[in-house]
């Protein structure tokens, strides 16, 4: 497939899958949501502290020194381990992750573990290098597979996930009365289907004008299609 | 079969892949028994024949790029390597951990040597010139010690605060030594030397106000398990460095990545002994509390036994090189 940089696996069935590569924009929006929600989080128990303060402030000191200890280790350890807790669990995803559609995956296609996901967690300091991911982001803008230099020391790889629809090879073949002329190749067939996918939203007259075009590429008889009604059958017939 | 046209082989194929979208979605929920299991393992296997077909005779159309990423998914989850669980956590800990550490002793040695050269530097530049203070030792440190105290006699703030930013502290060292490894170790080099730097310069600058013993003192009861830490992570740095520099007849990208699954395993190995110690230096080494004999035995007993644990755990045992 030539859209975009790819990972090729290869795999035991002797296929070989090439899954698109994830690129900056994508991750850099996965990275903000998922700042975001660390950042609402410590938000919102901020607001909830100064709302609440006094009986709060009470309830924390009367809590033992080991039980402080440990609320605040845990806070601290939040920033730390979520990113990697989240990974693991959740087949390489974090939430911001999740909701782009993008997924880390190591580098012959199988899930992150904790250790290829901690390499590239603890690595992010040295991306953010000197502010911004500044290094990160001239690692991804250079390399093919748009890595950082996490994921290169990790050997994984940020993958897009988009969802791709069937539906276009959904329209029922029935024979129409138009004729046609040679058989089309397989681009063609695509450039077809695309059109005919779209057929019931595109208005009359575009719809006409774009269906000549392609009945001319093809080489068909252009005299009959005149009209909706025929353009209708044209297409039948071509699709089936 | 090139002569079938792509809708029909579509509408006669869709049902199978649906069927397997579906498959792995019960995977991933964790709700398939055992006859689908197989029939998973057979519909991967024909998605991927009918794969192969669409690769060679319609490239580049939507129902490849379908497919492509259905037998993505299928692959990774069919040839994903078992979930790590709490077995593997304890055998991380019982083996992983100290085999590795064995393993790369060199590297954790290099470190404490940059960190001991450090120390020597610090120290020896302050005890020859005093005056020289100003440029290592930050001003609140001075201050106290200007006055013959120890700022860690007097610290307001409850133990449990001062651990936590101790805890805090001490992680972003030991990140940071290993993370800069990235910088073909000179980061890593950096910072080891400026710690120890740093705690040689405090240490003379405490002898000369008359202090020193007492440092000595606070130092005692976590500082041989903390410093241990810190050559660890230092160490595991170093080994990014060197897969960097040294990379030999493999690419660097290979090297790289080998050498940090390793050198990983050592900084994830220290983290609860970062945790534990950093309890240990909130709580038990400031102040008076506790008495100084005591904190130095306790904190011999730690140094000796995280040792013994490091040099001897898991020894003989399937994984020893």
């Amino acid at each position: 497939m030539s859209d975009g940089p790819q990972l090729e696996v290869a795999t035991p069935e002797r296929v070989g899958l090439s899954l698109p590569v994830a690129g900056l924009g994508y991750r850099s929006l996965a990275y903000a949501v998922d700042v975001a929600l660390i950042l609402s989080f410590w938000v919102i128990l901020y607001f909830l502290y100064a709302l609440t303060g006094p009986d709060v402030a009470r309830v924390v000191t009367g809590l033992s020194t080991f039980a402080r200890i440990a609320a605040v280790l845990g806070f601290f350890f939040f920033q730390w381990v979520y990113w990697t807790a989240a990974e693991v669990l959740w087949r390489g995803q974090t939430p911001g992750k999740r909701l782009l559609k993008i997924r880390v995956v190591r580098s012959d296609g199988a899930p992150v573990g904790v250790f290829e996901s901690a390499v590239r967690n603890l690595l992010r300091i040295v991306d953010f290098l000197p502010f911004a991911y500044g290094i990160g982001v001239v690692a991804m803008l250079v390399d093919p597979q748009h890595r950082r230099l996490g994921d290169l020391a990790a050997g994984t790889v940020a993958l897009r996930e988009d969802e791709i629809g069937l539906q276009k090879y959904d329209l029922a073949p029935t024979a129409g009365p138009i004729a046609i002329g040679r058989a089309l190749s397989a681009a063609e067939h695509e450039l077809l289907r695309s059109y005919a996918s779209r057929f019931e939203w595109l208005d009359a007259a575009p719809r006409l004008k774009l269906g000549r075009a392609l009945a001319t590429r093809f080489g068909d008889d252009l005299t009959a299609l005149t009209d909706d009604a025929a353009l209708r059958a044209w297409v039948t017939r071509r699709t089936a | 079969m090139s002569t079938e046209a792509l809708p029909a082989f579509v509408a006669r194929r869709r049902p199978d892949w649906e069927r397997l979208t579906a498959l792995l979605d019960g995977l991933d929920a964790r709700r398939l028994r055992a006859a689908e299991l197989t029939e998973l393992d057979r519909c991967y296997r024909r998605a991927a024949a009918d794969l192969a077909r669409l690769q060679s005779f319609y490239a580049g159309t939507d129902a490849h790029r379908f497919l492509n990423q259905l037998c993505g998914r299928a692959y990774g989850r069919i040839y994903a390597r078992p979930p790590d669980r709490l077995a593997a956590l304890r055998r991380f800990f019982a083996r992983d951990f100290p085999q590795t550490l064995r393993d790369e002793l060199a590297f954790v040695g290099a470190a404490a040597g940059l960190v001991a050269l450090g120390v020597a530097v610090g120290f020896s530049t302050l005890w020859v010139q005093p005056h020289l203070a100003g440029l290592f030792v930050p001003d609140a440190i001075q201050r106290y010690v200007a006055e013959h105290r120890l700022w860690t006699d007097s610290l307001e703030l409850p133990p449990s605060q001062i651990a936590t930013q101790i805890l805090t502290n001490n992680l972003q060292v030991a990140v940071a030594a290993f993370a800069l490894g990235l910088t073909f170790g000179l980061g890593t080099v950096i910072v080891l030397l400026n710690n120890g730097v740093f705690l040689g310069a405090t240490l003379a600058h405490c002898f000369n106000g008359g202090v020193g013993k007492g440092l000595l003192i606070f130092m005692s009861a976590h500082g041989v398990v903390e410093l241990s830490v810190i050559f660890i992570c230092g160490g595991a740095g170093l080994m990014l460095g060197q897969a960097l520099v040294v990379a030999r007849e493999r690419p660097r990208s290979e090297v790289l990545r080998e050498r940090a699954g390793r050198a990983v395993r050592l900084v994830l190995g220290c983290a609860p002994f970062l945790a534990a110690i950093g309890v240990v230096e909130g709580f038990v080494s400031p102040g008076h509390r506790v008495p100084a004999l005591l904190k130095v035995l306790l904190g011999a007993c730690l140094g000796a036994g995280f040792w013994l644990y490091l040099l001897r755990a898991g020894r003989g045992q399937p994984g020893e090189r």
